[in-house]
């Protein structure tokens, strides 16, 4: 067996034909296993995803993850669980996975490690973990993060991409240092228009886009963007980017660049495949188009949009009619905050609020409950939006080719026997 | 696994839950020692990632597909997809080619496209809701 290293960073073409090779054979393995009445051990596991094409969903126990909803496996994709995300900060280890290319880090060496500083700068930096700890001044914020692509296996028509359900987010307190201070310590020349940003990931072929992202000069600079060394407390694991993370509140995960190494300084907006091409959105506020009609200017995604959605019932969950059930769920938006969430059990005739939990700052999503105390028996059909303090709604059609920016108002059927 | 085994799973699972929710509510993150422990814990962090069984589908062209396809990704990236008609398939071919840079011959594309709309095809016309499997 080729050992993880290799595995993770082959870029010859022999290492790939050993890979490859190697792959073959484990395929070959499964298939002699199933043949001899080995079966991969499935678990079952609370999963929102819509009618998962594999079956029952497998759990994967990855290193200082806990047990999670795996999607793929190279390079990782895991999703929570819905439980673990009925807390205020969602811990650590059950927080979501999404890399992109399979050369993922799985080793980092803080006596080497460096977060370099480059471009159109009067002073290119090389800082050591150490040094960004003790130099910057530290600053700590409470803030949410989804995957572009959170919900994606919702959307009908169905979408190509990782099929994810409810999972791909999360809400922790982060610590760390302001971009802006770096960038300050750096000197910005004038006419820098972009920062680029670069984690230590590696693609699988040199013909494979590098994953980079890129914010404008303004919103880099903007105070609240942080490199982030810690999370709940505690160094990030390695699978959601140890040792350094960028933090961009109130923005999709995918500029949240995990194990941020190089941060370029640039005078021309960044061509790059993930920008460009990737993770683009049809222009407009809902990021709304047609199947038959697919939008002909797209952006790139931003800002979260306002959304909200049930966690309790879990999908399929069975109530029982006369007695109190407390429904539960969580509302975030880009960073206005949750002014409002409301619940109807009548398919939308009527609306009652629910009760607001702990208010974390605006960059935090809300937990929600609303207690309801099913009549009689039948399907009710359940649903839920909210409203942000800057008074922005939820959508009540929503679909676009990527099943990105998810923002509809969403809808549960629950049966009460 | 049987039904019972599962029905214990899930329970444990939940209570790990919510003895894990309990842990994190109670336990308030400390700012201002965390540099400290931080460094404490040793300046080489390396993990393993474990071995997945491959989901590998059974298809036309088999070899093909794994031969080009599983450079890059695993074959879940295929597996956990629902049923598409055969233009998105294509689409999808020809992204990880102009766009990932996949270096796959022409000839291979279009048996693997036969793969992809064997294992997770669907007859219906581009832009209707695919059926679940």
């Amino acid at each position: 067996m080729i050992s993880s290293d290799k595995l993770n960073r082959s870029h010859t073409g022999a290492d790939r034909r050993q890979f490859v090779s190697t792959l073959l054979s484990l395929g070959g393995l499964a298939v002699a296993g199933q043949a001899l009445g080995w079966e991969p051990s499935f678990a079952w596991a609370e999963t929102t995803a819509k009618d998962a094409s594999s079956g029952t969903p497998t759990l994967a126990h990855y290193p200082q993850k806990t047990e999670l909803i795996l999607l793929t496996d190279r390079p990782p994709q895991l999703e929570t669980p819905v439980h673990y995300l009925l807390s205020d900060l969602t811990p650590n280890d059950a927080f979501f996975v999404r890399w992109h290319l399979s050369g993922i880090p799985t080793k980092v060496d803080l006596n080497t490690f460096r977060l370099e500083v480059s471009g159109k700068v009067n002073k290119p930096l090389s800082l050591s973990l150490n040094e960004l700890q003790s130099k910057f001044e530290p600053v700590s914020l409470v803030a949410f993060t989804q995957c572009a692509g959170n919900f994606r296996s919702w959307f009908e028509p169905r979408v190509a991409g990782g099929q994810w359900g409810a999972g791909a987010m999360g809400n922790a307190r982060w610590k760390g240092v302001r971009l802006k201070d770096v960038l300050d310590a750096a000197g910005v020349q004038a006419g820098a228009v972009q920062v680029g940003l670069r984690g230590l990931d590696i693609p699988p072929t040199d013909k494979t886009p590098v994953f980079q992202k890129s914010l404008t000069m303004d919103h880099a600079r903007h105070g609240e963007v942080m490199i982030a060394y810690e999370m709940n407390g505690a160094p990030l694991p390695m699978l959601n980017g140890y040792p350094i993370r960028l933090v961009v509140p109130g923005w999709y995960a995918t500029y949240w660049v995990k194990s941020l190494a190089y941060i370029s300084v640039l005078d021309q907006p960044l061509k790059t495949f993930w920008m460009d091409k990737a993770y683009r959105i049809p222009d407009n506020p809902g990021a709304n188009e047609e199947p038959q009609h697919l939008a002909s200017v797209t952006v790139p995604i931003n800002e979260m949009a306002v959304h909200s959605v049930f966690l309790k019932p879990a999908p399929g969950e069975q109530l029982r009619a006369g007695q109190r059930y407390e429904l539960a769920g969580v509302a975030n938006d880009g960073g206005s905050g949750i002014h409002r969430v409301e619940v109807s059990t009548d398919g939308g005739q009527t609306w009652s609020d629910a009760t607001l939990g702990a208010d974390l700052g605006k960059y935090s999503w809300r937990q929600w409950k609303s207690d309801w105390t099913p009549a009689a028996k039948g399907t009710y059909k359940l649903m839920v939006r909210a409203t942000t303090n800057n008074g922005e709604k939820q959508a009540t059609a929503q679909w676009n080719r990527s099943g990105y920016q998810r923002d509809v108002i969403e809808h549960q059927d629950v049966v009460v026997a | 696994m049987n039904r019972w085994k599962s029905l214990w799973l899930m329970v444990a699972v939940a209570l790990v839950g919510t003895l894990a929710q309990q842990m994190q509510s109670q336990s308030k993150p400390q700012p201002s020692a965390a540099s400290q422990h931080f460094a404490g814990e040793g300046q080489v962090q390396q993990i393993t990632l474990p071995q997945i069984t491959p989901q590998i589908l059974p298809g036309p062209n088999l070899a093909v597909y794994q031969k080009n396809c599983l450079i890059c990704h695993s074959a879940r990236y295929v597996s956990m997809q629902p049923r598409f008609p055969k233009a998105v398939w294509q689409a999808e071919v020809k992204k990880m080619v102009d766009a990932y840079g996949a270096q796959i011959p022409e000839a291979d594309q279009a048996l693997i496209v036969e793969y992809l709309v064997a294992v997770r095809g669907s007859d219906a016309p581009p832009g209707t809701p695919a059926p679940a499997k």
